[in-house]
C-alpha cells in the first residue's frame, strides 16, 4: 500500500517535474546554464582498436578573443588543434562574454554522435567541459559557434586529425576568405611616385627600342630621297 | 593633280557618307513596319521560380490542444505557431516538461516565470532573455546568405531582430542555410501582465551595439540600482556592446499595446527591423499570458482580459524595408566596413521604403501566416503597430472596424469611432474590434476579403503589385485543409513565383488574352539595313585614312 502511494506520488511528481535540474535527453545534457550534445567519453569509432590517448584542450570564446585579427568580432584563443588518430579529446570550453557560445564539431561519424555534430553551449560567463573521440582517418574538421553572424566575424577554427586533409577557409590568421571584403588603398605619395617612375622606365624603354630600329631606315631613306 | 581631284573627291564622298551612315544607323529600338513582333511563347514552369503556395510542414500543429495543461486554440492557417513554443511562453521554462521544452529552439534559461506575488494564482516575476539576431547576413565562406530569411518568393534582405534566446543550431539543419522558424521577422511580440515584475535581459550577440527602449511602456528612468532603463544610448555610446547584456526592470501600471525598440542610431536600427509589440494585459486571477508571439499574427492563448470580450485575437506588426539599407550587411563582412558603410555613407534621408511588411512577410506569404481566420458573429481583436518609416491607412474590404484604443489607452465609448481607413503615424498603435455580424455596418458577409495598407506603395513589392502587407480575413467555409483561401484553382500560384516579382512577366497574359496581353517579341535584325550601315561605315574610315596618308606623304 505504502510502496503504491510512493509509485503515485512518483509519477505525479515525473509529470509534473520542471525542467530545472541537469537531464539527459538523447545525448542532451542539458540546464540552465548551457547544454552539451553528444559528448563521448567511451565509445570508440569503428577504425579505431583502442583510444590512442587523452588530449586536454582549453578554449576561451569572447570578443576580446578577436583584438588580436583585423576585421572580425568574435573568436576563440586559438584557431587550430592538431591530434593524433583515435584520440579522446577532453574539452573545457570557457565562455568569455555575457552572451551564448557555441563549440560546435561537424562530420563526425554519425553512428556515434548524430546529425555528426558534437556541441558545447553556454549561455553566459561561464565553463563546461566533455570529451569526443576522434576516428582514425587523416581529416579537417570545422570547429564553430552557429550563433548567427558569430562564426561569420571570427569564431571559427579547426580541428586536424592526423595532420588533417588542408585547411578550411576565412578562419583567422590561418586561411583567406573566400569571399573577402575589399578595402580602400593607400594612394601614398611614394606609391604615386613608384607609378610615375615606373611610367617613364617603360616609355624610356619603348624610345630607344625604336631609335635602334629606327636609325638604320632613316639612312637608306635619306640616300634614295636625295 | 591627279592626287589633288582624287583628295577633294574623297572628302566631298566623306560629307556625303556621314548623313548617310547616321540614317542607317542600327537601333536598340527600331519602329515597326507593318507587322508588329508577335507575342513571346509562356516562361516554362521551372524558370518562373514557382515553389508550393503552402508547403504544409507541420498540419499537426493547426489542431486545438492542451500542452502541460496549457490550452492553445485552434489556427487554420497554413504554417499555424508550434503549440509547444505556445506552451513554454505561457508557463515558463522553469515550468513546462522537459519533452516540451525539446520541442521549442528555446534555451533553458530564455523565460522564467516564478513568484505569485498578489496571490491570484498567476506568477508575477516575469525574467526575458532577448539575443539580437542577424537575418540574410553575409559569409565570408561563399556567395550566399545566412541564416537566410525570404520575405517574399526570391527576396532576402538583410534584417535585424531581436528573439527570444535560443539553444543549439540557428538553421534548419548542417547543411542548409535557412533559418529555423524561430528567427524572423519581426522582432517578437511580448505581453507581459499589469503590476508584474519584469526583467527582460538584452544579452548583444550581434556585433554592433544595440539597446532596448520601451516606448509606451510604463518603466522608471533608472533602474533599482541605478543602472541604465531607458534604452536611450545617445547615439551609442551608452550601448549595450557585442559580447556584453544589460537588464531593463520594469512594473507596468497602464495596460495597453506598446513598443520596444533598439535606441542606437535609431533610423537605422529600427528600419532593419528592431522594433517589436510591447502588450500589456489587465491584471486577472490565474492569468497565465503568452509572453512570446513569434512571428507575430495569431494569439493561441489569449488573455483572460481579452476573452472577456473577444473571441479571437492577433497582433498586426507593420514594417517597411529600405533595399539600400538592407543590402549594406551584405556587401561587407568586416564591422569596421559596415559601420562606416550604414553610418556614415549611407544618407537616411535619401531612403526609400522598397519593401511593405506584415508580421514579416509580404504578400503572397502573409497567405501563410497572417490571415485573419473568422467565423460570423465573431468580435475579433486586433492590436496593429506602425513600425514603419512612413503613415499609414489601414483599410478592410467587407468590414468597417471600431477602434478601441489608441496607442494602448482606452477611448470612451462614445468616441470609439467605426471607420473603414485607419490612419497610424510612425511609431503608432490602434486595436481594432473587428465585429463579423452581417448587419451591412460592421460586416457585409461571409467571404474572403482582403486588407491592406491604403497607402497603395505598401500594397507592393518594391514597385510589384500585389505584394506588400495585403493580406485577407477569410470566413472558415473558404479555408482549405492547407490553410489556403478557397477561391479558383491555383488563384495565387503566379505569385508564388520568384519571377512575377523579379518583372519578368506580363501580369494579364490569361486565358484569352494570352496572346493579346502576353509579352511582345523583338524585332528580327534588318540584315540589308545592318550590310548598308557596315559598308558606309567602313568606307568612311578608308577614306579618312586615305586622305591623311596622303597628306603626310606629300610633306
Amino acid at each position: 500500500m505504502n510502496f503504491v502511494k510512493h509509485l503515485i506520488l512518483l509519477m505525479a511528481m515525473a509529470s509534473v517535474q520542471p525542467a530545472v535540474a541537469a537531464m539527459n535527453h538523447n545525448g542532451m545534457m542539458m540546464d540552465e546554464t548551457g547544454m552539451i550534445m553528444n559528448s563521448n567519453t567511451d565509445n570508440v569509432p569503428r577504425d579505431c582498436k583502442k583510444i590512442a590517448g587523452d588530449v586536454n584542450i582549453t578554449v576561451r570564446a569572447g570578443h576580446k578573443q578577436a583584438k588580436k585579427f583585423n576585421g572580425i568580432m568574435y573568436a576563440f584563443d586559438q584557431q587550430q588543434w592538431e591530434v593524433p588518430p583515435c584520440s579522446r579529446i577532453n574539452v573545457t570550453f570557457i565562455n568569455e562574454d555575457k552572451i551564448r557560445h557555441q563549440f560546435m564539431i561537424h562530420d563526425l561519424p554519425g553512428y556515434i554522435y548524430p546529425q555528426g555534430m558534437f556541441t558545447m553551449e553556454i549561455y553566459g560567463p561561464g565553463q563546461k567541459t566533455a570529451s569526443i573521440i576522434v576516428p582514425s582517418q587523416r581529416k579537417t574538421y570545422l570547429v564553430h559557434c552557429e550563433v548567427p553572424q558569430h562564426m561569420e566575424k571570427g569564431m571559427k577554427a579547426q580541428l586536424k586529425v592526423d595532420g588533417g586533409d588542408g585547411d578550411l577557409p576565412s578562419i583567422p590568421g590561418i586561411s583567406a576568405a573566400v569571399n573577402a571584403d575589399s578595402y580602400w588603398v593607400d594612394w601614398d605619395k611614394s606609391a604615386w611616385g613608384v607609378l610615375l617612375v615606373s611610367f617613364f622606365a617603360g616609355a624610356a624603354v619603348l624610345l630607344l627600342l625604336n631609335r635602334i630600329k629606327r636609325n638604320p631606315a632613316r639612312e637608306i631613306e635619306e640616300e634614295t630621297g636625295s | 593633280m591627279q592626287n589633288k581631284y582624287l583628295r577633294l573627291l574623297s572628302l566631298l564622298l566623306i560629307v556625303l557618307l556621314i548623313p548617310l551612315a547616321y540614317w542607317l544607323r542600327p537601333g536598340k529600338f527600331e519602329e515597326a513596319d507593318l507587322n508588329p513582333p508577335p507575342t513571346r511563347p509562356k516562361m516554362t514552369s521551372k524558370s518562373l521560380g514557382f515553389e508550393k503556395p503552402c508547403k504544409d510542414e507541420h498540419p499537426e500543429w493547426r489542431q486545438a490542444q492542451t500542452i502541460d495543461g496549457v490550452e492553445i486554440a485552434e489556427s487554420l492557417a497554413c504554417s499555424p505557431d508550434n503549440p509547444y513554443d505556445i506552451a513554454a511562453f505561457v508557463k515558463g521554462v522553469n515550468n513546462v516538461s522537459m519533452p516540451t521544452l525539446m520541442s521549442t529552439h528555446l534555451s533553458e534559461d530564455a523565460l522564467t516565470k516564478t513568484d505569485d506575488l498578489d496571490g491570484d494564482g498567476d506568477p508575477d516575476v516575469i525574467r526575458i532573455k532577448l539575443e539580437v539576431i542577424e537575418l540574410n547576413g553575409r559569409s565570408p565562406d561563399g556567395d550566399f546568405l545566412i541564416p537566410s530569411y525570404d520575405v517574399l518568393p526570391g527576396v532576402q534582405p538583410g534584417l535585424w531582430v531581436f528573439a527570444p534566446k535560443t539553444s543549439d543550431m540557428a538553421v534548419k539543419n548542417y547543411g542548409s542555410n535557412q533559418a529555423n522558424y524561430f528567427l524572423r521577422a519581426p522582432s517578437p511580440v511580448i505581453r507581459v501582465e499589469q503590476g508584474d515584475q519584469v526583467y527582460i535581459t538584452l544579452e548583444n550577440t550581434h556585433y554592433f551595439p544595440h539597446t532596448i527602449h520601451f516606448h509606451g511602456v510604463d518603466h522608471p528612468w533608472k533602474t533599482a540600482d541605478g543602472g541604465e532603463n531607458d534604452g536611450d544610448a545617445h547615439g551609442g555610446a551608452m550601448a549595450v556592446f557585442p559580447g556584453d547584456s544589460h537588464t531593463y526592470e520594469m512594473k507596468p501600471r497602464t495596460t495597453g499595446t506598446m513598443l520596444y525598440h533598439c535606441h542606437v542610431q535609431t533610423d537605422k536600427h529600427v528600419m532593419m527591423g528592431m522594433a517589436g509589440m510591447f502588450i500589456v494585459e489587465e491584471n486577472r486571477p490565474n492569468n497565465w499570458v503568452q509572453t512570446f508571439n513569434i512571428g507575430g499574427g495569431h494569439v493561441r492563448h489569449p488573455s483572460v482580459g481579452v476573452k472577456e470580450e473577444y473571441s479571437q485575437e492577433y497582433d498586426l506588426h507593420y514594417q517597411s524595408v529600405d533595399k539600400r539599407l538592407a543590402k549594406i550587411i551584405q556587401e561587407a563582412n568586416d564591422p569596421r566596413l559596415i559601420e562606416k558603410k550604414m553610418n556614415r555613407e549611407y544618407n537616411m534621408t535619401e531612403s526609400h521604403e522598397n519593401y511593405f511588411l506584415l508580421n514579416g512577410h509580404a504578400f503572397p506569404y502573409t497567405l501563410r501566416d497572417d490571415l485573419i481566420v473568422t467565423g460570423p458573429n465573431e468580435k475579433i481583436k486586433l492590436r496593429v503597430a506602425n513600425a514603419q518609416n512612413s503613415a499609414m491607412a489601414l483599410h478592410f474590404h467587407g468590414h468597417k472596424a471600431t477602434v478601441t484604443h489608441y496607442d494602448g489607452i482606452k477611448q470612451p465609448e462614445a468616441a470609439q469611432v467605426i471607420r473603414d481607413v485607419v490612419d497610424l503615424a510612425s511609431a503608432q498603435r490602434v486595436d481594432i474590434k473587428l465585429d463579423t455580424t452581417n448587419d451591412g455596418l460592421h460586416n457585409d458577409g461571409e467571404g474572403v476579403w482582403m486588407f491592406h495598407d491604403h497607402v497603395e506603395t505598401g500594397a507592393t513589392n518594391d514597385g510589384v503589385e500585389p505584394g506588400g502587407n495585403i493580406s485577407l480575413v477569410v470566413y472558415r467555409d473558404f479555408i482549405d485543409e492547407h490553410g489556403m483561401p478557397k477561391l479558383h484553382e491555383g488563384a495565387f500560384d503566379e505569385f508564388f513565383t520568384s519571377s512575377y516579382y523579379a518583372r519578368e512577366r506580363p501580369m494579364w497574359a490569361t486565358d484569352d488574352f494570352v496572346q493579346l496581353l502576353g509579352e511582345a517579341g523583338s524585332l528580327a535584325p534588318n540584315y540589308l539595313k545592318i550590310i548598308a550601315f557596315g559598308l558606309t561605315v567602313g568606307l568612311l574610315f578608308a577614306l579618312v585614312f586615305y586622305l591623311v596618308r596622303s597628306f603626310k606623304m606629300e610633306r
